[in-house]
């Protein structure tokens, strides 16, 4: 009973979406509310999970298998701020593609591979092994795969298979990684390897696949190129979840098991710094709207990477923090884009202008998700950006602190940009209107969360905090 | 009875929350009363809780402080809270503006859209400005140092959406400097290794530290509208409400500015007089009102005028601070108090001109003292206070900015002396222009009649505040300034020396002699083209009107640079993985494919190659 919750947790929805398909070819409507039932499950069963681990007995399952084999799944801080994190911005994606998706074909696979992907998620943050951790990731990358190409157009298919590419690459690598870690330590049961050092070459190996995922100058092309994926796919794996694996990973591997050497805490932050400021300035260049949020994602997630490598406790809060309170905002700010996107069909933001008129809600969900991307106070935002910068100082590393600052000026130079382009200015498109009640609904309700984040900043934060006692 | 609320306060979740949320319930209120026929509830409500902020700012400041901490996210973010010093007496000046600033905002926008979201964004700004002023943490600080960046934003689009430049370099200008404030901080709190700032004191400018020192001055500079971060406010003069000129740069922003300042180099760093650092403050000081001086002088708008005015005082005022001396810093802060008070009537009275005649330029009115009489009395008066005439406050406190200028050296006392004339050629040009003369109003408007009740008040608040800190100097300076300091000498006599009482006087009259000579060809509105002509500031002012001295486009042009740069790399890789990639899979496959002739020891040869690459990665991972 004690393991049941995590195992619900990664079952119902990686189980429950195969039965997606043959439902929705009886009724689209029950398929839609199972969708959303399989992915609220992950978010109610992780949050059954809390109470527990607040107790001090975090949730757990642990079957050893033979070679050193094993299968655990547990609810640990970090696992439990990943999976409430990711699974409820899934119920607002799901909640809004109710709208978006109405009018494609497709449907059955794309509400399948949505909740599969979520199970997958829910398989990484709770998994105890390696092995587990590479399936799920796996699984992950195959979902992304399809979601991308969801339109079956030629430029969506490539698109897709860049993407597949270069993260099962990455994964490959990754996997290349683990094995090596299994033959120093000859497990790949994460808790037994609490604290083992592990050489330098695995690090990088593995940090392959982190980066590959996580978007990560130069591995991170094939982020922007996903934006001909539907609105609701392009946030919730560009900017809520999927590219959040990879730093989670990082967090689980390198912060919470392994012991690496130092030297990481200086090379890591550099590739972060670097990834940030280049992809910074690609935003402020990019006229099509979600190609301006893609790299503004791998910019921030460049900002999260910084902030839990530099080894500190300010850093990796900050880190965890700023995990939340983007993946709030930014799957906010794609949803916003798919709002406009899907009334005026265009994405290119010269061709836009003045349409605060027309999508007033929208706009107003925009300016407040911005906000806090751009780390404006009372937004969550800027609480994890003062802890990450707080903490890459306290690490002793001040030109990276200045590296995080000019990156910053720079986010909020592109957001306020694409604002103004968008919303602003001489009015366009005087037809358009406000996206379905739905579509409407959603992006108000994660910019109001990402407010209301600030506001309560102390209760995930308390997670993140444990998350660092743990180690 | 202060004393009792003042204990009261001293507990720290009241004093939070009336300071911070009491106005952020007041601006919600407002908001509600936001239709033209709710306008006297509106103003009630303006009043009521302008006043009820002004009560207990004033009961802390005669209180003699409080203090306390609530606990919210842990050191990082913990709500400690300290009034006494500087913090009370800024406090005061806050609350004593905001009440007229906000009543005659109600009365401006009694006949416009938006009224009621201004109110709320200027609420708001004052519990961000009150909890910036009593946090003792610097990371609180920050929170609601930074937070006025999205009132900011919210002011700025409410009156021209359709043209957001401005409101955009408002926003990415004020995000820089608070961003270097947030490394400052940073910085300051790693050196120091305490957040809270009563527990910091004069910590060494040598290496980090004057990192750390320089960040925050930056920071603090950006709020008090000094170079390079002033370039925004005379933009905003054109799109946005004229309120929000009065509120924001000219009052709210400028005392946040001038309180960090104070707190940095009188408290949390050891900056000696002669020092590297004073020179940085002094000259940063020196450009400011350089910059702002000389541009005041070529406007032909009222509230660009004054928006540029308010930029060059910002410069003696950190030149004052920042000389190093007690008499500067008294000097520095009685600037300030002046000035906000002045400053912030002077944009009420050019409100009231442009909610009766609808416009500010010069080219379009004057005469206006026939039908504005009150309105005209109230302007001149504060325009003298703002230039130093004796009797009104910014005499004296000129008189001590000056002294303190020219303690940091005979360069900067001249620059004074040069801002002093130029303010008062600029204020000579608009005085006469807008005032006197024959009448000349806007096209539509026949005739015009003086200003509303809600606005005039205000300004003569103001101008009586000027003239009794300028006949009573001594009070400000002894009974307000100094003991927030913990300062106790006679500097209320410290204007009567020659250097500060008559060059200073002499530069009054020379701009009026100046006036006089330069109106004589084209009248008041052209009485300073023969300075705008001089060589070298005509080539300048051409730079200026095309942008070219902007540091903001210069910082946007290099953020355009290095964004092309990295759009460069950028196509690099997208190359690497769309074409190179691909183009080197393609390539192997077609030379494989030659080999694809059916030829079975070929295979064998490719085959035991293959094999014998896998050992030797093998051997290579078990060695």
């Amino acid at each position: 009973m004690n393991g049941l919750i995590p195992v619900l947790c990664v079952l119902i929805p990686l189980l429950g979406s195969c039965l997606l398909p043959f439902i929705g070819k009886k009724s689209p409507k029950v398929r839609n509310a199972l969708a959303l039932v399989f992915v609220a499950a992950a978010f109610v069963l992780s949050l059954a999970a809390l109470p527990a681990l607040l107790n001090g007995n975090p949730l757990s399952i642990h079957v050893t298998l033979p070679l050193g084999l094993s299968f655990g799944l547990v609810a640990d801080a970090l696992a439990l701020f990943m999976a409430l994190t990711s699974s409820f911005v899934a119920i607002i994606i799901v909640i809004y593609s109710f709208g978006y998706i109405k009018e494609y074909d497709n449907q059955n696979e794309y509400y399948m591979m949505v909740v599969l992907f979520i199970g997958a998620m829910m398989g990484i943050v709770y998994s105890t092994n390696l092995i587990l951790i590479y399936m799920f990731w796996e699984i992950s990358s195959v979902c992304c795969w399809r979601l991308i190409g969801f339109y079956r157009t030629e430029i969506t298919i490539v698109r897709a298979n860049k993407a597949f590419y270069i993260t099962v690459m990455g994964a490959l690598i990754m996997l290349a990684g683990f094995i090596g870690i299994y033959a120093e330590t000859g497990t790949f049961d994460l808790e037994a390897m609490k604290s083992t050092p592990i050489p330098a070459w695995t690090v990088v190996l593995i940090l392959f696949g982190i980066l590959s995922k996580s978007a990560t100058f130069p591995l991170h092309s094939w982020l922007p190129d996903a934006g001909v994926a539907p609105s609701p796919v392009t946030s919730l794996l560009h900017a809520a979840v999927l590219v959040k694996i990879g730093v989670f990973v990082y967090v689980r591997l390198f912060v919470k098991t392994f012991s690496t050497p130092a030297v990481f805490t200086l090379v890591v932050p550099i590739i972060a710094g670097v990834s940030a400021l280049i992809s910074a300035g690609c935003a402020l260049r990019a006229t099509d709207i979600k190609r301006v949020i893609a790299y503004s994602t791998i910019s921030q997630l460049a900002f999260i990477l910084l902030g839990i490598s530099c080894g500190t406790e300010a850093g990796l809060i900050g880190g965890l923090l700023y995990i939340l309170a983007h993946s709030v905002a930014k799957g906010g700010l794609f949803l916003c884009a798919g709002v406009v996107e899907h009334n005026v069909h265009t994405k290119d933001i010269t061709k836009m202008g003045g349409l605060y008129k027309r999508f007033p809600i929208t706009a107003t969900a925009f300016a407040l998700c911005s906000l806090s991307v751009m780390g404006i106070p009372p937004f969550s935002g800027y609480f994890a950006k003062h802890l990450v910068i707080d903490g890459i100082m306290q690490a002793g590393h001040p030109v990276l602190s200045a590296v995080f600052i000019l990156g910053a000026v720079m986010t909020v130079l592109y957001l306020a940009r694409v604002f103004a382009k968008v919303f602003l200015g001489p009015q366009t498109f005087p037809d358009a209107k406000e996206g379905v009640p739905t579509m409407t609904a959603s992006v108000l309700i994660l910019a109001i969360v990402a407010l209301a984040l600030g506001f309560a900043i102390n209760l995930p934060s308390q997670l993140a905090t444990m998350v660092w006692e743990a180690i | 009875m202060f004393s009792s609320v003042c204990k009261f306060l001293g507990n720290p979740a009241p004093l939070f929350l009336l300071l911070c949320a009491l106005p952020v319930l007041a601006g919600f209120i407002a908001w509600l009363f936001r239709s033209k026929r709710h306008g006297a509830l509106q103003m009630a409500t303006v009043l009521v809780f302008g006043a009820a902020n002004l009560f207990l700012a004033l009961s802390l400041y005669a209180g003699g402080g409080a203090s306390g901490s609530l606990s919210f996210l842990g050191e990082e973010f913990d709500l400690s809270m300290i009034v006494s010093g500087v913090s009370a007496l800024m406090l005061l000046l806050t609350a004593f503006v905001f009440l007229g600033v906000s009543a005659a905002s109600c009365a401006w926008f009694r006949t416009r859209e938006q009224g009621g979201l201004f109110l709320l964004y200027l609420f708001i700004s004052l519990g961000m400005v009150n909890g910036a002023l009593i946090s003792d943490h610097l990371g609180v600080l920050l929170f609601f140092w930074e937070g006025l960046l999205g009132t900011l934003s919210g002011f700025m689009l409410l009156k021209n959406r359709e043209k957001p430049a401005t409101a955009l370099k408002a926003l990415a200008v004020s995000a820089t400097a608070d961003l270097l404030l947030m490394l400052g901080i940073v910085t300051t709190v790693h050196v120091a290794g305490t957040s809270y700032m009563s527990e910091i004191h004069l910590l060494s400018t040598e290496g980090l530290g004057g990192v750390g020192l320089v960040l925050m001055l930056l920071g603090a500079m950006g709020k008090l509208g000094a170079y390079p971060f002033h370039s925004w406010i005379p933009d905003a003069a054109d799109d946005a409400p004229t309120p929000f000129l009065a509120a924001f740069p000219g009052s709210l922003q400028k005392i946040l500015g001038a309180y960090l300042s104070i707190r940095v180099v009188n408290g949390l760093y050891a900056v000696t007089p002669g020092s590297g650092m004073r020179l940085f403050i002094l000259i940063m000081g020196g450009i400011t009102l350089l910059c702002g001086s000389f541009m005041a002088l070529a406007q032909k708008d009222i509230k660009r005028m004054l928006a540029y005015h308010t930029v060059g005082v910002s410069g003696l005022i950190l030149m004052s601070i920042g000389s190093g001396y007690a008499a500067g810093l008294v000097g520095g802060i009685f600037l300030l108090i002046s000035h906000v008070i002045a400053q912030s009537g002077l944009f009420i009275a050019a409100g009231a001109i442009e909610d009766r005649t609808g416009s500010t330029e010069l080219a379009k009115i004057s005469g206006l003292s026939k039908l504005m009489p009150v309105t005209a009395v109230c302007f001149i008066v504060l325009s003298l206070c703002s230039v130093g005439l004796p009797g009104l406050a910014g005499f004296p406190a000129g008189m001590l900015a000056l002294g303190a200028a020219k303690s940091g050296g005979i360069v900067f006392y001249l620059i004074g002396l040069l801002g002093i004339f130029l303010a008062t050629v600029a204020f000579f040009k608009m005085i006469r222009s807008a005032f006197f003369g024959p009448l000349h109003l806007p096209k539509g408007h026949l005739s015009v009649s003086e200003a509303r009740s809600g606005m005039l008040v205000p300004a003569a608040l103001s101008v009586l505040a000027c003239i009794f800190f300028g006949v009573y100097s001594a009070f400000p300076v002894d009974r307000l300034i100094q003991p927030s300091l913990g300062l106790f000498e006679e500097l209320s006599g410290y204007t009567l020396t020659i250097t500060l009482f008559v060059l200073p006087l002499l530069m009054l009259a020379l701009a009026l002699v100046d006036h006089i000579l330069g109106a004589k060809k084209g009248g008041a509105p052209q009485a300073t083209a023969h300075m705008e002509g001089l060589p070298v500031l005509k080539q300048c002012y051409a730079l200026a009107q095309g942008g070219k001295l902007d540091p903001y486009n210069w910082m946007m042009a290099a953020f355009s640079g290095f964004a092309d740069a990295c759009q460069w790399i950028e196509n690099g890789v997208s190359w690497f993985y769309d074409k190179g990639i691909p183009g080197f899979v393609t390539g192997i496959a077609t030379a494989l494919h030659r080999y694809w002739n059916g030829s079975i020891s070929r295979y064998l040869i490719i085959a035991l190659a293959g094999v014998a690459g896998i050992l030797v990665i093998f051997l290579a991972v078990m060695l």
